[in-house]
C-alpha cells in the first residue's frame, strides 16, 4: 500500500510537468498583453515597453518558461503582475470561500442523496422508483445558472430570507458564514444530489440481485440489515468515484455560481486573471487545480482498498 | 412538467424549513447594516453608517497618479487631493493650495499651501511633500509628463510656499495640475520618493482626503473609513472635487460585484446602497422600483476611428465618404435607445464642461447624405477591398454601433468585414494597422485637449493621426490666457477635427448608476463622490 502510494505520488511529477508546459504555452500564446491592460488605451509605446521589461515579458518565451518552472520547483509560483502579491498567497486567500462552498454543498449532497437512494432501493418495486429517476435526471440536467437565478428570485428577493450575494469568512461567525453560503451551496448540491443518488441506487440495485444478498435473506437476516450491510457497502465503490470527482470539481472553482453570488473563490480568481492576462496567477491556479484533481483521484483509489478489502495494491 | 413542479415545491418546502431554523438562531447576526444612532431629526445631515457600493470593475491599483483608469480615479479621489481641483463646471479651483500668484511674464507660479493640513498618517503636509509629489507626477503620470516639458524647476521658498518656474509660457499648467486623472495627488515625501515610477502599494496609500484607505481584500472589497482629522476648506462645496468636504459616513465599502442583476437584487434587499454601471435597458425597471433612484452622469463619447496610415482612409476623400455615409442619429437611437443615455453633439468636450466646451466648428458632425457619400467614395482611392471594422465584444454598445455602421457603409459601396475580440486581445490588435481599418470605441470624459487619446499624434489610439494643424493648436492652447482666447482655440480644434476627420464622433454617452433612497444629498459629478452625502438609516 505504502509502496503503491509512493509510486503514485512519484508519477505526479511527469503529469504536473506536462500540465505546466501546456498551461504556459496556452497562456502565453493567447493574444493580449498585461502591459497594455495596466496602462490603458492611451498609453505611449515607450511606457508599454518599459513596463514589459519590468514584468520580464520582453525576454524570449523559452527563457521565461525556464525561469518560471525553476521557481515552481522550489515552491515559488511567482507574483501577480497586478498586486505583486505571491501567487501562493493569492490562491490561499481565495481557497477559503471555495473550500467552504465545497464542504457545505458536499454535506448537503450526502445528507440528501444517501438516505434517498437507500429509501428508493428499499421501496424498489413501487411507483417511487420512476419518480426518483425523473427527479434526479431533472436535477442533473437543470442549468446551474438558471436554477441559481430562480433560487435568488424566490428566496432572496420575493421572500427575502437569504442574502442574494456575498461571503462572510467562517472566522467572522459560523452562522453568518453558513447563512451566506447556503443558497449557492444548495444550487451546487442540486446537481450533485441527482448524480450521487442515481449512482448509489444503481449500485445497490445491482447487488440486491447478487447471490450473497439472496443468501443473507435466506438466512433470515432482517431486510434493513441486508440493505445496509450487504447492499449499501457494496455499492459504495462507484459512488466514491463520483464523489471524488465532485470534490475535485468544486475545489477547482465553480465559476458560474461564484460569479452569481459574488463569492471571491478560486473560480472568480481564475476568470479575473484570464481577463487581465495575469500570467503567473493563471498558471499557478491551473497547476493547483490539476494537482487537486490528481491527488483526489489518488485518495479515491486508496479509499477503494479501505471500502473493499478484496482490493489490494501490492 | 409535473416533475418540475414537484421538484420546485419540494425545494420550496425544504428551503422554508431551513430558513425558519436559521432565522430562529441568528436574527442578530443577519442584520445587514451597522445601525448608528440617529439623534437628529430626519432631513438633517447625520454622521454615521456604512455605505455598501456594488462596484463593477476592480481597479488594478488605487494610485490615482499612476494610471488614468476610471475605477482608480473614482476610488482614489476619496483618499487623495491635489493642489488644485475642478469644480462642478470643470473650472480650476485651489484645493490644498490656499492661493497662488503668477509672475508678469507668466513663467513663475508661486503657490501658497494651506496650513495645518494633515495626512492620514498624522503628519502635516508641507512644501517638501508637494515637491516630492510634483517630482513623481512629472515622471509617473501621463498628464505630468506633458507638463514636464514646460517645467524648469520646482522649489520650496518655505514650509508653505512652492515655486514652479517654467521654461516658456504654459497656461495649461493649472488645469494639468487639477486634472482628475493621473492626478497630481499630494502624498508624504518619503512615500513619493520610495515609490518613484512604481504604483503605490496598499500600505503607501496615504493622502489628505476626507476618507482614508483601510483595507483591500482583492477580488472582494476595498474599505475606506472617515478621516477624523480631515481639514476641510472653509468655503462651501463647489462641486466636482473642490470646496468644502465633509465625511458623514463611518465607512465606505466598494464591493466587487460583476453581475448587474445581482446589483439590483442586492439594492432591493438592502445588501448594497449604491450600484455602479447598470445597463441602460434596465432604466425603466429602476424608475418604477420604489426606494431606488437612478443616477446618470456624463461619460465621454463613442467614436469610429479610421486608420490613417494606409489605404483607404489615408485619403481624406474616403474619410469624408465615411462621415457622410453614417447616419449618427439612427446609430445612436438604435444603440442607446432611451434619450436619457445619449446626446448628439459633435464637440470635443461635453456641454457640462463649460470651460472646455465650444459649439462652433461642428458643421460636419451631422452630415449624413448617402448620395454625397457615394460621390466622394467614387472620387477617392478606395479600391473596393473589404475594410475591417474592429470592436471589443465586452461592450454591447460598440458591438451595436459596429453592426449598424457596417450596414450603412455597405449601402454607399464600401465592402465591410466585422472583427471582434475580447478586451485584452483587442488592445493588442489595436497596435498593428494590419489588423483593422476602423475601430469603434468609447472614450471616457477628458479634462484637457492634450488628454484626447484619439488625437495624440502618431499613436495607435489615434489611428496614426499626423497633423501639423492639430499640433499648432495644442501649442496655442498652452499659451491661451483668457477665457476668450481659450474659446477661440477650442472652436478651431472642433473645426480641425471636422475638416481632417481623424476620428468620427458618434454621440455623447451617459453612465447609469442606481442608489438607495436612504442616501441623501448625493451629487455624482463625472463619477461617484461620497463626501457631503449621508445616510438616513
Amino acid at each position: 500500500m505504502l509502496q503503491y502510494t509512493i509510486r503514485r505520488l512519484l508519477s505526479l511529477i511527469p503529469v504536473m510537468l506536462i500540465v505546466s508546459i501546456i498551461v504556459f504555452l496556452i497562456v502565453h500564446l493567447t493574444p493580449g498583453n498585461p502591459a497594455y491592460l495596466i496602462l490603458g488605451e492611451d498609453s505611449s509605446q515607450e511606457s508599454i515597453e518599459q513596463l514589459e521589461v519590468q514584468l520580464g515579458l520582453d525576454k524570449p518565451m523559452v527563457v521565461q518558461f525556464f525561469s518560471w518552472i525553476g521557481n515552481v520547483l522550489t515552491g515559488d509560483l511567482g507574483q501577480s503582475v497586478y498586486s505583486s502579491e505571491p501567487v501562493t498567497q493569492i490562491i490561499i486567500d481565495h481557497l477559503g470561500p471555495t473550500f467552504s462552498l465545497m464542504v457545505i454543498s458536499l454535506v448537503l449532497t450526502l445528507l440528501v442523496a444517501i438516505p434517498t437512494a437507500i429509501f428508493v432501493v428499499w421501496k424498489r418495486n413501487t411507483a417511487l422508483d420512476p419518480i426518483f429517476i425523473s427527479i434526479s435526471l431533472l436535477g442533473v440536467s437543470i442549468p446551474e445558472f438558471w436554477f441559481a437565478m430562480l433560487m435568488v428570485l424566490c428566496f432572496g428577493v420575493a421572500i427575502p430570507i437569504f442574502p442574494v450575494a456575498g461571503y462572510i469568512p467562517v472566522a467572522e461567525g459560523a452562522i453568518n458564514w453558513f447563512y451566506h453560503l447556503f443558497l449557492p451551496a444548495f444550487v451546487l448540491a442540486a446537481v450533485e444530489i441527482g448524480l450521487v443518488a442515481r449512482m448509489l441506487r444503481d449500485g445497490m440495485l445491482e447487488s440486491v440481485n447478487q447471490d450473497y444478498t439472496r443468501t443473507a435473506k435466506a438466512k433470515g437476516v432482517k431486510e434493513s440489515i441486508v440493505l445496509m450491510k450487504h447492499v449499501f457497502f457494496n455499492a459504495l465503490i462507484p459512488t466514491t468515484t463520483v464523489i471524488g470527482t465532485t470534490i475535485a470539481g468544486l475545489l477547482g472553482g465553480t465559476v458560474i455560481i461564484e460569479t452569481m453570488f459574488t463569492i471571491p473563490g478560486i473560480g472568480q480568481l481564475l476568470i479575473d486573471s484570464i481577463y487581465r492576462r495575469d500570467y503567473p496567477v493563471i498558471q499557478g491556479v491551473i497547476l493547483f487545480i490539476a494537482a487537486i484533481y490528481v491527488l483526489v483521484n489518488l485518495l479515491v483509489d486508496l479509499l477503494y482498498a479501505v471500502l473493499d478489502p478484496r482490493i489490494r495494491y501490492d | 412538467m409535473n416533475f418540475k413542479k414537484h421538484n420546485k415545491i419540494s425545494l420550496a418546502i425544504f428551503g422554508i424549513f431551513l430558513m425558519i431554523g436559521l432565522i430562529g438562531c441568528s436574527s442578530e447576526d443577519v442584520s445587514k447594516k451597522d445601525n448608528t444612532a440617529n439623534e437628529q431629526s430626519p432631513g438633517e445631515s447625520t454622521k454615521g453608517g456604512t455605505l455598501h457600493i456594488a462596484y463593477a470593475s476592480e481597479p488594478d491599483t488605487i494610485d490615482w497618479m499612476y494610471t488614468s483608469a476610471t475605477p482608480t480615479r473614482d476610488i482614489g479621489w476619496h483618499i487623495f487631493e491635489s493642489l488644485f481641483a475642478l469644480d462642478n463646471d470643470y473650472k480650476t479651483r485651489p484645493m490644498l493650495a490656499d492661493s497662488y500668484e503668477i509672475s508678469d511674464d507668466r513663467t513663475v507660479y508661486t503657490i501658497n499651501l494651506r496650513e495645518g493640513v494633515k495626512f492620514h498618517d498624522g503628519s502635516e503636509m508641507l512644501s517638501d511633500d508637494v515637491l516630492a509629489s510634483i517630482e513623481r507626477w512629472r515622471k509617473a503620470s501621463s498628464v505630468g509628463t506633458i507638463a514636464n516639458r514646460y517645467i524648469d524647476s520646482v522649489t520650496a521658498n518655505d514650509d508653505y510656499t512652492v515655486e514652479i518656474k517654467l521654461k516658456e509660457v504654459y497656461e495649461a499648467l493649472l488645469s494639468d495640475m487639477s486634472a482628475p486623472k493621473s492626478a497630481l495627488m499630494i502624498i508624504p515625501s518619503e512615500i513619493a520618493e520610495d515609490a518613484g515610477e512604481q504604483p503605490l502599494k496598499p500600505e503607501q496609500l496615504i493622502g489628505t482626503g476626507p476618507y482614508k484607505f483601510e483595507k483591500w481584500d482583492r477580488g472582494k472589497e476595498i474599505n475606506l473609513t472617515r478621516f477624523e482629522e480631515y481639514s476641510a476648506r472653509e468655503e462651501t462645496d463647489w462641486g466636482g472635487l473642490s470646496g468644502k468636504k465633509v465625511a458623514y459616513l463611518d465607512e465606505i465599502k466598494f464591493q466587487i460585484v460583476k453581475d448587474p442583476q445581482v446589483m439590483i437584487n442586492g439594492l432591493k434587499t438592502g445588501i448594497y446602497d449604491y450600484a455602479q454601471a447598470i445597463p441602460p435597458d434596465l432604466y425603466d425597471v429602476i424608475e418604477s422600483t420604489p426606494n431606488i433612484d437612478p443616477i446618470t452622469y456624463i461619460n465621454g463619447y463613442s467614436t469610429i476611428t479610421p486608420d490613417k496610415s494606409k489605404a483607404p482612409f489615408d485619403d481624406l476623400k474616403a474619410r469624408q465618404a465615411l462621415n457622410h455615409a453614417l447616419d449618427k442619429e439612427a446609430i445612436a437611437e438604435a444603440t442607446y435607445g432611451n434619450k436619457e443615455f445619449y446626446k448628439l453633439d459633435g464637440a470635443l468636450f461635453d456641454p457640462d464642461q463649460k470651460e472646455l466646451y465650444s459649439e462652433d466648428g461642428l458643421d460636419q458632425y451631422l452630415a449624413y447624405d448617402k448620395e454625397e457619400a457615394k460621390r466622394l467614395l467614387s472620387e477617392s482611392d478606395y479600391d473596393g477591398k473589404p475594410i475591417k471594422i474592429m470592436y471589443s465584444n465586452n461592450n454591447e454598445n460598440y458591438k451595436k454601433i459596429s453592426q449598424i455602421a457596417k450596414q450603412q457603409l455597405e449601402e454607399v459601396g464600401f465592402a465591410v468585414e466585422l472583427v471582434s475580440y475580447e478586451w485584452a486581445t483587442y488592445l493588442e490588435k489595436w497596435n498593428d494597422p494590419a489588423n483593422w481599418d476602423l475601430v469603434v470605441i468609447g472614450w471616457s470624459t477628458r479634462f484637457s485637449p492634450s488628454e484626447l487619446g484619439m488625437l495624440v499624434q502618431d499613436t495607435a489610439s489615434s489611428g496614426w493621426y499626423n497633423s501639423e494643424r492639430w499640433g499648432d493648436l495644442l501649442d496655442d492652447w498652452g499659451i491661451a490666457e483668457t477665457g476668450e482666447q481659450k474659446q477661440e482655440v477650442l472652436a478651431e480644434m472642433n473645426q480641425t477635427v471636422n475638416d481632417e476627420l481623424p476620428f468620427i464622433k458618434v454621440a455623447n454617452e451617459t453612465s447609469f448608476d442606481i442608489k438607495s433612497d436612504k442616501i441623501k444629498d448625493y451629487d455624482s459629478w463625472v463619477g461617484q463622490r461620497f463626501w457631503n452625502t449621508w445616510m438616513d438609516e
